[in-house]
């Protein structure tokens, strides 16, 4: 006899274990099937969750024992020239006060931290097991394979993350476009707090995120980032993987890594740490355009397995909607299981969990901020999927300043007339007026 | 700059499976792949382009990104997750 | 026949790693799990199981996060678990952790053979499976690499690294196994499902009879002074230039260190 259950979860990260939870709550059986040691043991994340747009899902004080590293209070944009590099830094009282904005993690700690939750509510959570298929009638999905074992289910809910092998087994994936992602490396640099806290000027407990565009991608889409957690730094680099596999002359994104850690801007930063972990992770960049279909007939794919990531220049995100879209989830999942749908009598009826029904999480999901703001943020990639994005404007925007704060051995020039000569000989031309007029797009 | 990826990967805890999750199809590879992405977008250095032409997997140094998959567009790559409880295994993440 | 299988819940030591500053181990956030030693005694039990019939109970010691971790012993195939999971048996060493074994296993009553590995996978005093024998007055064999049971006697292949030595005795019996007992099997996602559905119960020092100072450091005859990685030494030499010359001087350094 092969056993049955309500909903199989493939995949305890945050859309996992997020619709897990809210199955649960709703009182049906749940499974999550996990192939890492523990929950959050394959799951990497650069280092920032967004809360405000997930709070309206969770009970007000679900996230009181979080265990979060640093809220983020003080952002860094820096913008890289070969030699120089220029920095926005926002400090605002608005990201200091509760509840806050967002804040740094660390996956293995806070998916752990998440899945007991789940486990409270009732779920059943499985580590060290890997599906490996689906189980099909007819078109319908109707269980998951595992080493040795099957198991049957009204519902699969795919949350294997940026691959999805299982999407793609279940046919509601294209194949993999490489302009469609990007790969991402990370260093977690362990130093004590106080020190991190000394080399970032902020109070202890609070922490900063900075960001680094330019030449350090060599023309490439991507960028740089740096989170402060409680007791190390992620230090880390994101690249288009279409822009790095075209590249001339080649280059691994291992060797820019090294050469930001080398920055002197950064090297101060992480001196005397030392690296405790090397990851790499691919996150979908393609925004609604590459989103899959997101559902079948017993089954819907959540989190980055349903490609819901986005690329929004200063900020990345994919943590907060792999949250949303796992309540969401949940959500059709129990109103399907409440539609009087079974038996089927006549040719009006919908089968039950049949893509009809499910199909209100795809509906909800579009309805929602995760979908909203791909939407709004749709060119985005486009945009700055642009050498001179990450080369010329840059060197260009150092140069000014260089020439606005440099006192050379000549009387100097009035300020008013270094920066209109400079903004035009850099700017004033077409298509620097184009990529303007791309960027005020969106 | 040089870089000792192995040095790189060894603060990493990994459970090595014996079986290599990635499998070339060294045919395909050579016929219908002349740059080898997989040798310069693999942030493990996974994939190294032997003397004899044919490229040479270290599966266990795997960071389980998938780039390499990603990138490779001539299907000479069979890439699936490693065995249950095997492979990288993140502390931090 | 009736089996008990002792389990020792230890942090999961491929995911520990050392602070380089001090040489301490980070056991925060490493997985809990139990020995492979102990997961041959258990795969071995259940095979006698399979073969003769009758019952397999897993007794395990550890902390609050057992309950997940003894879902792989019951989905493994034993019938039931016994969990010893009260701080105050924390920290007994060998003899602390005898005495709450011994205790447990009186406590259970019925039993023919009781099954252990060979040490486990922290402390690997290899102390526990004599202590048990003694305190329960059974007789004792260590090392199996091969067992099979007839009637009411057991059979073992004790492995001495350059002998086997094959044994005999009359049951009940304690047995401390090796990894060349068996293959532990790895447990379908089905079994999973069934055992967290198998009996579990949960002693305390005083369900067991006993007092304060016999369980825990109280009955702990060992102290544990420090516990660190080993010193590593680097020489941080470099040899550099034309590539004969450089070998050469490798080889005169290596040969001052007395490294051939």
């Amino acid at each position: 006899m092969t056993d049955k259950v309500d909903v199989v979860v493939i995949g305890a990260g945050l859309a996992g274990l997020s619709a897990a939870y809210f199955l649960a709550d709703a009182g049906i059986e749940t499974i999550v099937v996990e192939r890492g040691d523990f929950p959050g043991s394959k799951n990497v994340t650069g280092g920032r969750l967004y809360l405000n747009p997930v709070r309206p899902f969770f009970p007000a004080d679900f996230w009181n024992d979080a265990p979060f590293e640093r809220p983020v209070v003080k952002e860094k944009l820096s913008v890289m020239a070969e030699h120089s590099s220029t920095t926005v830094e926002l400090f605002s009282e608005k990201f200091r006060a509760e509840p806050r904005p967002s804040y740094t993690i660390l996956r293995a700690k806070f998916d752990q931290w998440l899945a007991d939750k789940v486990s409270e509510k009732g779920a059943f959570i499985i580590p060290k097991n890997k599906v490996d298929d689906l189980i099909y009638d007819g078109a319908r999905v109707v269980g998951v394979k595992a080493t040795d074992s099957e198991l049957l289910c009204d519902v699969v809910v795919v949350a294997d993350g940026v691959l999805s092998f299982l999407a793609e087994k279940a046919k509601l994936r294209a194949a993999r476009d490489p302009h469609d992602y990007a790969v991402g490396v990370k260093e977690v640099i362990e130093l004590p707090a106080k020190t991190i806290e000394d080399r970032l000027g902020v109070s202890a407990g609070e922490g900063a995120a900075q960001l680094f565009f330019g030449s350090i991608t060599r023309g490439m889409v991507g960028g740089g980032f740096l989170y402060t957690n409680r007791e190390s730094i992620s230090l880390g680099m994101v690249v288009g993987i279409e822009a790095l596999k075209q590249h001339q002359p080649k280059v691994e994104i291992t060797e820019l890594m090294e050469l930001l850690k080398a920055r002197p801007e950064i090297a101060p930063l992480i001196d005397g740490g030392s690296t405790v972990e090397y990851s790499a992770h691919v996150i979908p960049e393609g925004g609604v355009r590459a989103l899959p279909q997101l559902v079948g007939d017993g089954i819907l794919l959540v989190g980055d397995a349903a490609g819901l990531g986005l690329n929004m220049g200063i900020t990345v995100r994919g943590m907060d909607f792999a949250l949303a879209s796992g309540a969401l989830a949940a959500r059709a999942i129990r109103d399907a299981k409440a539609h009087p749908s079974t038996p089927l009598r006549s040719t009006q009826d919908v089968a039950p969990f049949s893509a009809v029904l499910l199909g209100a999480y795809e509906q909800a999901l579009r309805d929602s901020f995760v979908v909203k703001d791909m939407q709004t943020f749709r060119s985005m990639l486009d945009v700055l999927d642009n050498p001179r994005m990450f080369s010329k404007y840059p060197e260009a925007i150092s140069s000014i300043f260089e020439k606005m704060f440099w006192i050379g051995d000549q009387p100097k020039e009035k300020l008013s007339s270094t920066v209109m000569r400079e903004a035009l000989k850099h700017f004033g031309n077409l298509d620097a007026v184009q990529d303007a007029l791309g960027l005020l797009s969106v | 700059m040089p870089i000792n990826i192995k040095a790189k990967l060894g603060v990493n805890a990994y459970k090595i499976d014996a079986e290599s999750h990635i499998v070339v199809n060294h045919q395909v590879c050579q016929t219908q792949c002349k740059i080898k992405f997989c040798t310069f977008v693999c942030p493990a250095r996974v994939y190294t382009l032997g003397d004899d032409g044919l490229i040479h997997i270290e599966h266990d140094g795997c960071l389980e990104c998938g780039t390499c998959v990603i990138a490779c567009r001539s299907d000479a790559l069979t890439w699936h997750y490693p065995r249950a409880g095997q492979g990288v295994q993140y502390r931090f993440g | 026949m009736e089996i008990i299988v002792c389990l020792k819940q230890v942090p999961d030591l491929q995911q520990i790693r050392i602070k380089r500053e001090t040489r301490e181990p980070v056991l925060e956030g490493a997985p809990f799990v139990f020995g492979a030693f102990e997961k041959n005694a258990l795969e071995e039990a259940v095979r006698l199981r399979e073969k003769h019939g009758g019952k397999v109970i897993a007794l395990a010691l550890g902390n609050a996060k057992l309950k997940d971790t003894i879902i792989e012993a019951l989905a493994m195939g034993a019938d039931e678990a016994v969990m010893l999971t009260d701080p105050a048996f924390a920290g007994g060493g060998s003899a602390g952790t005898a005495q709450a074994l011994a205790a447990a296993v009186r406590k259970i009553g019925k039993f023919d053979l009781i099954l252990m590995g060979e040490g486990s996978a922290d402390n690997y005093s290899g102390q526990v499976t004599g202590r048990v024998a003694e305190l329960l007055d059974l007789p004792q064999i260590t090392y199996a690499r091969a067992l099979s049971v007839e009637g009411n006697r057991v059979r073992v292949t004790r492995d001495l690294e350059d002998a086997l030595e094959v044994v005999e005795a009359e049951l009940p019996v304690v047995v401390s196994a090796t990894s060349e007992l068996n293959t532990p099997r790895l447990p379908p996602l089905t079994a999973i499902l069934k055992a967290s559905k198998k009996p579990i119960k949960t002693f305390t020092p005083a369900d067991l009879g006993l007092a304060a100072d016999q369980v825990g450091a109280k009955a702990a005859v060992v102290q544990t002074l420090s516990n660190l990685a080993p010193e590593q030494e680097r020489k941080q030499v470099l040899f550099e230039g034309d590539a004969d010359k450089a070998v050469d001087e490798l080889l005169k350094a290596l040969q001052k260190e007395n490294a051939f």
